[in-house]
Formats: structure tokens, C-alpha cells, sequence
């Protein structure tokens, strides 16, 4: 570390010399500007499900700055691949300049569960879209970390009650991909469905081939299914048990919610059951302006993305300039936001009563909303 | 790769002129090299260490137009000590993945394995909330929330990667070079698998979280956002371990492995145990690999499976090759770009693995003995280069 | 883990283990015509597989051909497929040896070179499929998965026992072993398979018999390409399904199976594709789908450390093929 303080003697001598703005620094006291940071995987295999809530978050901004034209508020892509290893030094980055004021993310668990550490050292005030981990909160909590989800394990509750309640199911074969995200969200159900679950079979991310899970639910005879996972293998899944003669009802998280399903599960997708701790678009105008700006119809998150960034907006009208105030305005909001009533508890969760879950129904490769799922 | 260690004729006679010449780059840049290799001590002593002063001090270089290498210049960059402090960790892993690769000749394509082992053993064994230290603190009647302290952690990792190292090396290093390389390969996997499904030991795909960090001189020195710090913690461990390479490859072992590459039987002919040192050029580089998964998870402070698909190992395979396999500053050279010109040009998002492809064929092609070989290597493809003209020549 | 559930469905399992392995073993083809000509492990060769997969995708959006299409339909549609599929993924195994391996050979680099710039090809090919097309042409192109709608309808032909043997597995068990037969054949029987088999015993000597290297090896990619692509039309028909990505697991699936077998050996191939797929298939009804790859790799080992170069040995160039 000798050299380390000699390097540090140089720094001292060779800032004095021309240097680039890297730091940067805050605003000026009471001058509306600042930076919103968003985190996650924006490029690579698992971008699809991360940036439709980018474009929910730039919505919210494109139209907050047209009614409040006399602020300057960016909002800063961050691409972490989904990586955690890559999410470090970006959210260091974000961390370390003053210039920004909240942080939208991480997408998935596992990078938030990596930085989250680093954004509480800075008091940055984090609302993530979509991680949805039980443990985040529940566990290793952090004062900045919110979101506007409900966690896995109301999911998995509401999933369960569904299961037993609105399909009458006696028997479920309970799957999972063995990964952060299907196997705690399958384990969540399966302790809710207790008796009911009659078998249960783990795969894995990138599989193709099903056709063991199949023999499996074919000589337990469920009445329903469950799936904890995403879409690229929920699709080939369906297909086979489809195939085989398997035509239970079929139940998926939120990891399954967004266009893409029907695009990638085609004929086989047709009746499938898909829940998501986030509500229909009922009034059209954010359904419209997404497409209007995007060209796309909201995918996975959008909505998510768009109350995220509003709360940040609502904080910066409200006149918080620093970090400190940003926090203290997000602890203690209590608005309704486009898909539920945002208020966060002290661990930076959507209280239970306010989650909202939706079970959607797949018609014509389209989800459609089919019924809310009553917690209670 | 059946060939790595096929006998390359005339490697050993005078070099000819076109041996050096490696291309209009090359030549000049050997020349320096060579030059500097002959400068006595007292001029080669100084530029060492204006070389390290240098690498300590660029978490702050901020003067101009230096300054534009940073990473954080436009506002969706990232933090420039942390990148820094990746490029390190990978090359450490360089240098290790080089002494099996590049010195020894064996085709190792599930190195991120070890690499694994050293992050999850200071996580099993350093994490108050892992289910190892949860056992043995239960087992024992140890207080809640104990867990061995980081510095009893390093032993441990690079005795565990030594350890899988030979338990890897002992049944398969007498297989022939490709079938080597699948088997390695399997052992990467079987490593992220295994972390993944046996979810009593390693708390399957949800991770550990509270990795310790490294002893520190005050408070909050290796807090997560003081990324210089950590920075200068990997590069001293790099700079020790490049100093104990260099002393490996010119000693006994490291001529052993050269004569293994180049050709095996005339090895054993003159009495070198081809087993013995493969062995162990096996077992240092997983204690290499393991030193470098340790840094990063205490860094991270979280470790999980998904963190060692199966990609990354055939990254570092990439590192080691289009840096220049052989020479430790090449493969050093290869995960610096590697890992640098993805973060430094952040802003071209999802172009940057298509270009990043496409570079990885135009490097090869264009310059297969990578950017910068080592001599002997160097001189190797000359030859072989040379061979296959004359041959077509003749045709 | 569940023996039982193992032996009362162990003709099911079987049964499913070899369609698993039909479509490795003919993605292994392609490794071991490679490394048995050149020695060397063509990496780049999942991507191939993977290009196959979205010809057929593309033949089926412009015949209009999906799982409500009429039986002339279906024959035409999966015809076509067939034929554009090994002819697309014959063309991009051809581009890759002419752009980023034959300038290699010139210079006599290493196989380790290859390597490298196979991975480098596998990248490009993936984020073409991934990213380039979709600026360019927007979806189904991108990082999303895709329906490939399959116009060949899953049914039942016979139960024999508790065993449902469908169709589609019929289908691609017998059109993997007669690709096979057929390429077997070709080797061992033509006259461009004699220059095959000489190229692989000993290249110097087969170019002093006037056997053009170069035309050789191209012709081996051609070989290797083309049943990469019917594997990509068989993986179609059974999971309707691809992806940008979808090569890089069949593809170390494909070579596992082909060092399991020997590589560089043709039946090699289809012995180590059918025992990768039958081993994964036990695996998964003992234990679960994700104890299926260790328990692979393990077998893998076992195998090499009992024979060291494969269950049939390596010898493309040998008579017994």
C-alpha cells in the first residue's frame, strides 16, 4: 500500500493540470435538474423482459417534462447485461456522482442483490420494477431499496390459491427451472398447495427437450400444472405436454408475462394461465401512448417501469434536490400509481392489502386479463 | 489442439530473420523488448517501478487526453476503479489459464470452475449466512453470526483449488489434447451444476450473500463503492503473483512444461515426468483461478451460480490466445481488451458482441500468433507459416 | 431419486433418449467429418444448426404453412424445408471455412487458433440472428424466442405396452439413421468419399495422388453443414421452437457425443449421439432434468478413462469408417 500513497501524492499534484469532468457534482441549490439512473439488462439473451420498463420509465418522463418544461431531468441508461458482476461498476458509478438523484432497478434479483449494498452506502434511493426475490426485503434489508412489485412469495400465495381455488385443482404437478427465480417462486407454491401438490420435477434454463417432465406428469395424472420459469422454455414445455395428450390447465408466473409468450408458444400457448403482480392497462391512454412512442404494446414491466419513474418525478416537483429528500419523499409516499396504490412499508415493500395479482389467459396468442386474484 | 503438443520442427535452430519479423507491429516491438531484457538492472529497476506507480495511480488519472482511456466519461458509463478492478481479477485469471495453456500446452476450456472454487469457498466458509459456517456454528455452539475470518479464507480457497486441480488433473491429464479439453470442460460445468443443485451446501441458485471483505487499515476501506481500493488490493496480489510466475517459468518446472509442449515423448525421452509436471501445471493454475474467484467475491460480496456459465470460461481461453499464448504480458494484454473495450464503449449497447466477434476472427486472421507472443512462439508460427509455403510452393 | 419410476417406464424413456440423440447425433456429424479431415473442433458449428432451425422458420412464413395446413401442404412444406435448411446451413459451414479457417490453414496455425476463431464466428452468427437482423428487419428476429409452427401434428401411431410411440418420433429416429446411412455410404462408397477418407488418413500422401485438398474440405464442411440443417428441421418438428441462442447447448451436447463415440468417427456419432440422449433421458426420470448434463459429463469421463479416444475409436479414414 506504500505505492498506493504515492499515487495518491500524485493525484494531489496532477489534478491541478487539465482534467475531464468524471465526478461531476450536484446541482445547484434549487435548480430543477438532476440524473434518474436505470439498471439492467438492456442488451443480451435476457433483454426482452427489461426494455419495455425502460421505455414505461422514458414515457413517464417524455410526458412529466412537456408539462414541466422549466426542469432538466435525464434519465440514464445503464446496461449490466443482467450480469451482477457487470451491475457492479455501474452502480458504483451511479453511487459515486452526485448528480443522481434515484436509481430505477435492478431489473432481476440478482443484481440487485449485488449492488443494493452499494447504493446504501451513497443513500441512493433505489425502486426496482421488477425484482421480485422474497429475500431483498425480507431478509437483507437495505433503507434505499424499494419496489413497486409484490415479492415471490404473495405471488406464490396468490399462484396456490388460484391453483386450488379458481382452477378446483386436487391434484398439482409443481416444475421448476432450478434457477433464482422459478424454483423459490415454485417452492413459495408448493408450501401454500401443501396436499394438493401430487409430483414435482426440476429442469433448467436452455432446455429444450421436456419429454422426461412429461413422463413424469403423464403417470402422476395432475389436474393442473404449475411452472415456475420464463418463456423460452415454458414454450417447448407446453408444446409437449400438449402433444401428449396432457390438457390440464396450465399456470405460469409473472416470468412467463409479456408478448413474447404467445409469439414463441403459438398453437400450444392457447388457454395458458399466466399470473403477474401487475394490473390490465384498463384505460387506454397509457396503452396507447406506449405504442404511439414504442410501436410496441406495453410488454413485461412497463407499467412498473412508468409508476417507478413517476414517484421520482413526484419527488423532484415536490422539490427535492438531494438524495436525503429524494428518500424521505419515497418512505412516505402514498399515491395511486397505474397499477396499484404505491406506498412502500419499512422494508421498502408494496404493502400485502395494495398488491395487486392478475391472472391472464392466453387467447389467441394474446393475454388477456382474466380475473384478479383476491389475496385475502 | 491434438497438436499443441506436436513437435513443431526448427523451433530451437537460429532464428532467421523472418522468424522475428512478426509483421510490421512485431518487429519493432521485439526490439524494445529485447532491449529492455538486456539493459542492466539499475535502468531496468526504475522503468519496473514507474511502471507500477503508473498502474497504481490510474483510478485518478483525470489529466488530458490521457484521461479519455476512463470508462465514466459519458454519463451511462460505469465507475472507472471498478472496471479497473475487473480487469485485474481477469488477469489474474490470465496469467493462471497461460501457465496451463500457454506454458504447459493442455487446452483447459473449464477453467471459470476453479475460478468458482475460490469464490465459493470464501463464501461457504467466510459468510456468516451460508449454510457451511451455519453448521459448523451450530455443530460447535458457536455464537450466532460466526464465520471464518477472510485471512483463514485464503488458505482454504487455494488449498481447495489445488486440491480439485489434481483430483482433475490425477484421471484425466494422460488423455490426448481435445479429449483433455471436453474434460475440463465437463468439470466447469459439473462445478456451476453442482453449486446450483445442492442447495444445502451452497444455498443453490439464490447465492450467498455477505461474502467478508479483507482485513482493513480503517474503517469502510473496502466498503463497495471505494473501488480504488479494491483496485489496488488486486493489482498488489497481481504484481506478486506475476513476480512468482515469472520465477516458475524460469525455473526447473517451467523448462519441463516448454519441453511437454513442444514434444512430449522427446520430453520423456530426456527424462521428464510429462504426468508429474502436468500435474502440476494443472494445480498452480487452479490456484491461480481460484485466487482471482476469491478477490472478485469478496468484492462482490454475493456470489451465484449463474456467475460461472460456461462462456466465460471460453472468454479466458480467448483472453490467453488473442493476447499472444506463451508470454504472460500477452494474455495479460488480451483480458485487459477483453474486458476494457465492452465498458469503454458502453454506448454502442447491444452492437458491442457483434463487433466483439467479428474482432476476435479479424485478430486471428490476421495475426494467429495473437498481439503480442512470445518469442519462442513468435518464431513457431513464422515457421509453421513458412512450412505451408514452401509446401504449396512444391505443389 | 427413483429407480422405479426409472424401470416401469424404461421402454418410454428409452424411446425418448433416442429422439434426444437422433438430432445430437446428426449436429455430431459435423464436428466429426471436421476433426476427422482437419483436426480440429469446429465450434462455430451450433450456430450452423441454429441457422437451419430459422430457414425453416422462413420456409414455413412464406409457403403459409402451419399446424392447420392440409396434408399435400404438409408433405410440400417439410420437403422444402428439408432441402433449404441443408442448403442454408451447408452455405454458412462453407462461409466459415472460407472466410475465417482457410486463411488460417494457409499460414499453418494451430488447431488452438481455430478455436478461437471458431468462437469468434459462433459470436458474429449468433448476434446476426440476435441483433443485426432485427435493426434491419425487426421481429422474429432478435433475442426472443420464436414459434416455428410445425405442420407435421404430433399423434399417436402405436402403444405397445405403456409405451406411446408418436409419430414425430418415428420421424426423426428414422430420418437421422437414414441421413446416416446415407452419408455413411457416401464416404465409404463414392469416389468423392474415397477422397474423404484419403484426405483423412494421410493429406500429403492423398495430394500426391491428385486428390484436391481443398476441395475436400470443402466438401466435408458441405457434409457437415447440410445435416446440421436437417437436425435443425427434425428439432423444429418435435419442439416448434427457436431461438438466436438455441445452437450453443445442442451444439456441446453434439460434441460430447461426438468424443463419446470418437471423434472423427462416423458411426462414432450416432453411438455417442443415441447413448448422450439416453443417458440424459435416464438421468432426468432418476433424478431430475438438472442432474442430466453432470450425470452426462460423468458418463463422459467414465468412458474416456476406459477408452481413452472414445467408444469406437477415431478413424474416419479407416475402411470400417
Amino acid at each position: 500500500m506504500g505505492l498506493g500513497a504515492l499515487a495518491l501524492a500524485l493525484t494531489v499534484t496532477a489534478s491541478a493540470c487539465g482534467t475531464t469532468d468524471t465526478g461531476g457534482s450536484a446541482s445547484e441549490d434549487g435548480a430543477c435538474e438532476g440524473k434518474i439512473g436505470v439498471m439492467g439488462a438492456l442488451s443480451g439473451a435476457n433483454s426482452s423482459i427489461v426494455l419495455p420498463s425502460v421505455d414505461g420509465a422514458k414515457l413517464a418522463l417524455k410526458q412529466w417534462s412537456e408539462e414541466n418544461t422549466d426542469c432538466d431531468i435525464e434519465l440514464v441508461e445503464f446496461d449490466t447485461e443482467g450480469d451482477p458482476a457487470k451491475a457492479t461498476p455501474v452502480a458504483t458509478k451511479m453511487a459515486t456522482d452526485d448528480t443522481f438523484l434515484g436509481v430505477i432497478g435492478g431489473a432481476f434479483s440478482g443484481e440487485t442483490r449485488a449492488t443494493k449494498s452499494i447504493y446504501g452506502d451513497a443513500g441512493l434511493t433505489m425502486i426496482s420494477q421488477s425484482a421480485t426475490a422474497t429475500d431483498l426485503t425480507q431478509e437483507d434489508q437495505s433503507p434505499v431499496f424499494h419496489r413497486v412489485v409484490g415479492y415471490d412469495d404473495v405471488q406464490g400465495a396468490a399462484i396456490a390459491k388460484y391453483l386450488s381455488d379458481v382452477v378446483g385443482a386436487k391434484k398439482v404437478f409443481v416444475i421448476d427451472n432450478s434457477d433464482a427465480y422459478g424454483e423459490p417462486l415454485a417452492a413459495k407454491v408448493s408450501e401454500e398447495l401443501g396436499d394438493l401438490v401430487t409430483a414435482s420435477d426440476k429442469t433448467q434454463v436452455a432446455q429444450t427437450d421436456f419429454s422426461p417432465t412429461v413422463s413424469k406428469v403423464n403417470s402422476s395424472k395432475p389436474d393442473a400444472i404449475f411452472y415456475g420459469g420464463y418463456i423460452a422454455e415454458a414454450a417447448p414445455l407446453l408444446k409437449q405436454l400438449r402433444d401428449a395428450g396432457i390438457d390440464v390447465p396450465f399456470v405460469g408466473g409473472d416470468g412467463l408475462y409479456g408478448a413474447d409468450f404467445g409469439k414463441a408458444a403459438g398453437a400450444a400457448g392457447e388457454g395458458a394461465i399466466i399470473t403477474c403482480p401487475c394490473v390490465p392497462i384498463e384505460d387506454g391512454t397509457f396503452a396507447e401512448d406506449f405504442e404511439a412512442e414504442t410501436g410496441a404494446a406495453p410488454g413485461a414491466y412497463a407499467a412498473e417501469g412508468f409508476d417507478a419513474m413517476t414517484i421520482f418525478l413526484d419527488a423532484i416537483a415536490d422539490g427535492a434536490r438531494t438524495r436525503e429528500d429524494i428518500e424521505a419523499f419515497v418512505d412516505d409516499y402514498d399515491e395511486q400509481g397505474l397499477t396499484k396504490q404505491l406506498a412502500f412499508d419499512e422494508n421498502g415493500d408494496i404493502a400485502v392489502e395494495n398488491v395487486v395479482i392478475w391472472a391472464y389467459k392466453v387467447v389467441d396468442g394474446q393475454l388477456v386479463p382474466d380475473q384478479e386474484i383476491s389475496l385475502s | 489442439m491434438s497438436d499443441l503438443n506436436e513437435p513443431t520442427p526448427d523451433s530451437t535452430t537460429d532464428p532467421s530473420p523472418q522468424g522475428r519479423a512478426t509483421g510490421a507491429f512485431g518487429l519493432p516491438r521485439l526490439n524494445i523488448a529485447d532491449r529492455y531484457s538486456k539493459a542492466p538492472l539499475w535502468v531496468r529497476m526504475p522503468i519496473v517501478l514507474i511502471g507500477i506507480s503508473f498502474a497504481f495511480y490510474l483510478p485518478f488519472l483525470n489529466i488530458l487526453p490521457f484521461a479519455y482511456i476512463r470508462t465514466d466519461l459519458t454519463s451511462g458509463g460505469s465507475d472507472w476503479g471498478g472496471v479497473l478492478f475487473l480487469i485485474v481479477i481477469y488477469m489474474i485469471v490470465a496469467i493462471g489459464l497461460n501457465v496451463v495453456i500457454g506454458l504447459a500446452g493442455l487446452l483447459d476450456l473449464g477453467y471459470i470452475g476453479f475460478y468458482a472454487i475460490g469464490a465459493y469457498s470464501v463464501a461457504l466458509f467466510g459468510s456468516p449466512s451460508s449454510p457451511v459456517t451455519e453448521m459448523i456454528a451450530d455443530k460447535f455452539g458457536l455464537s450466532e453470526g460466526w464465520a471464518v475470518p477472510f485471512v483463514a479464507c485464503v488458505p482454504i480457497a487455494i488449498a481447495l483449488a489445488l486440491a480439485s486441480g489434481v483430483l482433475l488433473g490425477a484421471p484425466t491429464l494422460r488423455l490426448r489434447g481435445d479429449y483433455l479439453a471436453i474434460v475440463t470442460m465437463g468439470f466447469g460445468e459439473i462445478i456451476r451444476i453442482l453449486s446450483r443443485n445442492v442447495t444445502s451446501v451452497t444455498n443453490g441458485s439464490a447465492g450467498i450473500i455477505g461474502v467478508p471483505s479483507p482485513p482493513e487499515p480503517s474503517e469502510n476501506f473496502f466498503s463497495a463503492i471505494e473501488t480504488a481500493h479494491w483496485y489496488w488490493l488486486a493489482l498488489s496480489v497481481l504484481i506478486l503473483l506475476i513476480f512468482l510466475t515469472r520465477r516458475l517459468e524460469d525455473s526447473r518446472v517451467g523448462r519441463a512444461w516448454l519441453a511437454i509442449r513442444e514434444d512430449e515423448d522427446a520430453a520423456a525421452v530426456m527424462g521428464v515426468n510429462a504426468f508429474k509436471f502436468k500435474l502440476w501445471a494443472f494445480a498452480i493454475g487452479a490456484a491461480l483461478g481460484a485466487t482471482a474467484g476469491l478477490l472478485f467475491a469478496s468484492k462482490q460480496a454475493y456470489v451465484e451460480p449463474t456467475g460461472f456459465a460456461l462462456n466465460l470460461s471460453f472468454l479466458f481461453v480467448a483472453m490467453v490466445v488473442i493476447g499472444g499464448s506463451g508470454n504472460m504480458v500477452g494474455a495479460m494484454l488480451g483480458a485487459f481488451l477483453i474486458t476494457y473495450l465492452p465498458e469503454r464503449f458502453r454506448e454502442f449497447q447491444d452492437w458491442r458482441p457483434f463487433a466483439f466477434g467479428v474482432a476476435m476472427v479479424a485478430v486471428m486472421v490476421l495475426r494467429p500468433q495473437g498481439l503480442i507472443p512470445s518469442r519462442r512462439r513468435a518464431r513457431e508460427f513464422a515457421d509453421r507459416k513458412n512450412e505451408a509455403e514452401e509446401a504449396a510452393a512444391d505443389a | 431419486m427413483d429407480f422405479n419410476a426409472l424401470i416401469d417406464g424404461l421402454g418410454g424413456h428409452t424411446l425418448d433418449g433416442l429422439t434426444r440423440g437422433s438430432i445430437y447425433a446428426l449436429v455430431a456429424l459435423g464436428y466429426t467429418m471436421v476433426y476427422g479431415v482437419l483436426r480440429l473442433i469446429n465450434f462455430a458449428h451450433s450456430e450452423v444448426f441454429m441457422v437451419g432451425t430459422w430457414t425453416v422458420l422462413g420456409v414455413y412464413t412464406v409457403l403459409g404453412a402451419d399446424s392447420e395446413s392440409a396434408m399435400p401442404m404438409v408433405i410440400f412444406a417439410t420437403l422444402t424445408a428439408l432441402v433449404a435448411a441443408a442448403l442454408a446451413s451447408a452455405s454458412v459451414a462453407l462461409a466459415v471455412e472460407r472466410i475465417a479457417y482457410r486463411p488460417l490453414r494457409k499460414k499453418n496455425a494451430p488447431p488452438l487458433i481455430f478455436l478461437i476463431t471458431a468462437i469468434g464466428c459462433s459470436l458474429v452468427l449468433v448476434e446476426i440472428f440476435g441483433h443485426v437482423l432485427k435493426v434491419f428487419f425487426g421481429a422474429p428476429f432478435g433475442r426472443a424466442p420464436v414459434n416455428v409452427p410445425s405442420p407435421i401434428q404430433t399423434h399417436t401411431l402405436l402403444t405397445i405396452g405403456d409405451v406411446r410411440i408418436t409419430n414425430v418420433q418415428v420421424f426423426i429416429i428414422l430420418g437421422a439413421v437414414l441421413m446416416m446411412v446415407a452419408l455413411d455410404l457416401f464416404v465409404n462408397r463414392s469416389r468423392l468419399g474415397r477422397g474423404v477418407r484419403a484426405v483423412a488418413q494421410d493429406p500429403d500422401t492423398a495430394a500426391l495422388m491428385g486428390v484436391n485438398q481443398d476441395r475436400v474440405i470443402m466438401l466435408v464442411f458441405i457434409l457437415g453443414g447440410a445435416m446440421a440443417g436437417v437436425a435443425g428441421l427434425l428439432f423444429t418438428i418435435n419442439f416448434d421452437i427457436t431461438k438466436f441462442d438455441i445452437g450453443f447447448i445442442i451444439g456441446i451436447k453434439a460434441f460430447t457425443a461426438a468424443v463419446l463415440g470418437g471423434i472423427g468417427n462416423l458411426r462414432g456419432a450416432l453411438v455417442g449421439g443415441l447413448l448422450l440422449g439416453i443417458v440424459e433421458v435416464y438421468a432426468s426420470a432418476v433424478f431430475s432434468s438438472n442432474w442430466a448434463d453432470v450425470t452426462a459429463f460423468i458418463v463422459l469421463v467414465l468412458v474416456l478413462m476406459f477408452r481413452p479416444t472414445g467408444l469406437l475409436g477415431e478413424s474416419l479414414g479407416k475402411a470400417r469408417a
